[in-house]
């Protein structure tokens, strides 16, 4: 038998399917979209697919993200903070604080040694530093988000944005361009930037992170820039875990294994 | 427009009363006596032409008075001026789904839209004549001073005068006296703008009918802090700060009698205001005043329930009918918004504990430097014995800066950590 999670993020949606003993059996990730429905309907064609099962095989199902009441089929809906928090720790067992940096919000998770949630903390209802922020910069420098993880190398560092609104940050990275300055140094100043607003997240949870265990998931982990920033920030290693994006499905996946037995 | 919607609302409760007489119905009588003064504050369509209101012309409805939260209402009601603060009327028009436009006035004319919902509101409501007229305004410098700007911009716009009650920070007996004589000038100004002296027989059976009311809300406190609670979490929002409205009133002692009588009878029947009661909530600040699901969504999903806010607790003492100016000034300095933060925090600590509650939610209520600039420390007083505080960022009267989804992932990621912990 088998579990399915299911993260409906604004950007992406996402399965895991694991099995009766957490094994991971197949991840997807695919584009949300505007129909919540037809993006949860490919993400778990997708694992069922890979894993040569059919829906009847599946125990039961979690959601998570934004749209997790739209899934129907159901066991629970379980909020991506604490989804991301059982993930993690399933692929990170020694992780303290979580910072998750997704399409529309990011958080900072607290972990205690039993795994349980302590405290979070999230974006208040601005986009500045999450996925779609990055989004906006990349089209701002007609380079796509792939490139943009890696544009910082080289950069000398004195380049400073003083917003992080998303529209005036992009105004402010057009002006940037316009007056000569390289692509480098506004990523490397567009990743200091989304990483100063994440640490202000980090401490809310964890005002100090001595001896404490830093990890990092959604969407935003694979960009190596914004890492190397939050890394020198937070003066500590961050892990990042292999597809950092499916952490809050996988999350839900082990909830729906947990709940259901 | 508004005296149409109270007229309505007045005869639709009224009707659910009659349905089954035999029940408490304290929410809908609460609701009722709001809807009652409502529908006074709107009575007329315009100032009255003269302060002495007896003679031909003389207009349906006695004074009114726009006033600041700390105002000695009661001493109002026994002079027999129909009165409210400000927020009340922020608060009714963002319950009643009408407020975006009056908002949108007050920023198109230049208040930062930044600033307090309520006062936008009624600054918006104003320009819009859609505001109690007032014959005078009594304004109070607590809780805020964005509040105490809004009085004056109202005199101004009104072009009537305005009186200021100076609330001191602590309870020194210096102070007191101080806001005693206040009370007294008010008193003094009441009369000069309505033409009627205080009757001192009158003032008494006011007093008194205080005293019952606030008897009545300590038992209610004291029965609300059972396990599990008979409160639920609609059931005594805005509770505290709207009954001083009606302090000295008989309205107020019914309202405070049905809530009594009817969590003394779940008490006795064995039922509590939310089925299966699992968390335990207080809740900081004011609530959010238009139509939302965040309370009865954390009900039905985590079995969480609001059982006490941050005003619902006796902090005055009975007023001494023989020194009634002394008590009411007692009254006002004591109000948990007042004062440093520090005292504040011992207040939520204490509730926290009488109410064996398990976390609080601070909605932070946009634009509000009183209440958001001491957030930090609440959240870490009652971190100290235990409770966790969930800030949210929130404006409690602007529906057009609600996003419920993200509210929703707050509330549901603290209840699951609250859920975790049992």
């Amino acid at each position: 038998m088998y579990y399915l999670g299911i993260d409906i993020g604004s950007l992406s949606c996402d399965a895991v399917l694991i099995d009766h003993e957490n094994k991971i059996m197949a991840s997807s990730v695919v584009p949300t979209g505007a129909q919540n429905r037809i993006a949860i309907e490919r993400a778990t064609q997708e694992v069922f697919k890979t894993a040569h099962i059919t829906p009847k095989d599946v125990k039961a199902t979690v959601s998570t993200g934004y749209g997790r009441d739209r899934v129907e089929e159901r066991l629970a809906a379980v909020t991506e903070i604490t989804c991301h928090a059982r993930g993690i720790r399933h692929l990170l067992p020694k992780t303290n604080v979580l910072i998750d940096i997704g399409g529309q919000d990011s958080k900072t998770i607290r972990i205690d040694d039993n795994s349980l949630v302590v405290d979070f903390a999230m974006n208040d209802k601005c986009a500045a530093g999450t996925g779609r922020f990055l989004e906006a910069m990349a089209r701002a420098l007609q380079v796509d988000i792939e490139e943009l993880a890696k544009l910082d190398h080289g950069a000398s560092g004195h380049v400073t944005l003083s917003s992080m609104c998303t529209v005036f940050a992009e105004s402010e990275v057009v002006s940037l361009i316009a007056d000569g300055i390289s692509p480098h140094e506004i990523v490397h100043g567009l990743n200091r930037a989304i990483a100063t607003r994440i640490l202000g997240l980090v401490h809310r949870v964890a005002p100090s992170i001595n001896g404490l265990s830093v990890a990092m998931s959604g969407g935003v982990a694979h960009n190596s820039g914004v890492i190397r920033a939050l890394s020198e920030g937070l003066n500590c290693e961050i892990l990042v875990p292999p597809r950092p994006d499916t952490v809050g499905a996988l999350g839900a996946a082990l909830i729906a294994r947990e709940r259901d037995s | 427009m508004i005296s149409q919607y109270f007229d309505s609302l007045i005869s639709g409760i009224e009707a659910k009363i009659k349905e089954d007489p035999k029940a408490f119905h304290p929410r809908k009588k609460y609701t009722l006596e709001v809807a009652r003064l409502g529908k006074r504050l709107y009575a007329r369509e315009g100032p009255i032409a003269s302060p002495m209101l007896q003679g031909p012309g003389a207009l349906p409805t006695g004074p009114i008075a726009l006033c600041g939260v700390t105002t000695p209402f009661d001493l109002l009601n026994a002079m027999g001026v129909t009165s409210c603060f400000v927020e009340f009327i922020g608060a009714l028009l963002a319950s009643s789904g009408t407020v975006a436009p009056f908002l949108e006035k007050a920023e198109h004319s230049g208040y930062a839209s930044d600033s307090c919902g309520y006062h936008r509101a009624v600054l918006g409501a104003s320009q819009e004549g859609l505001m109690p007229h007032p014959d005078f305004l009594i304004a109070t410098s607590c809780p805020c001073s964005g509040g105490l700007a809004t009085m004056e911009n109202l005199a101004h716009h009104y072009k009537k005068d305005l009186f200021l009650l100076h609330i001191p920070q602590d309870l020194s007996k210096k102070n007191v006296d101080y806001l005693a004589r206040q009370i007294m000038e008010m008193e003094t100004f009441v009369t000069r703008h309505t033409g009627r002296p205080l009757d001192p027989d009158r003032l008494l059976k006011v007093i008194e009918k205080t005293n019952q009311a606030r008897e009545l809300m300590v038992e209610i406190y004291h029965l609300a802090q059972h396990i599990p609670s008979p409160n639920s979490g609609k059931e005594l929002g805005n509770f505290a700060i709207v009954m001083a409205l009606l302090l000295g009133t008989d309205a107020a002692i019914d309202v405070t009698r049905a809530y009594r009588d009817e969590f003394a009878a779940r008490l006795h029947a064995g039922s509590s205001g939310v089925p299966q009661e699992r968390l335990r909530l207080m809740w900081i600040q004011n609530r959010i005043q238009f139509k939302n699901s965040i309370i009865p969504d954390l009900e039905k999903n985590y079995q969480a329930s609001v059982i006490v806010d941050e005003l619902n607790s006796m902090t005055w003492d009975p007023i001494d009918p023989h020194d009634p100016y002394v008590g009411f000034a007692e009254r006002a300095i004591s109000i948990p918004f007042n004062g440093g933060v520090e005292r504040r925090v011992q207040h939520l600590k204490k509730l926290a504990q009488d109410y064996k509650i398990d976390g609080a939610i601070n909605p932070c209520h946009w634009g509000c430097r009183q209440g958001t600039g001491a957030r930090g420390l609440i959240e870490e007083g009652l971190k100290e014995i235990g409770v966790p505080v969930l800030n949210l960022e929130v404006d409690c009267v602007d529906t057009r800066n609600y996003a419920e989804g993200q509210l929703k992932t707050r509330l549901g990621a603290f209840f699951e950590m609250l859920h975790s912990r049992h």
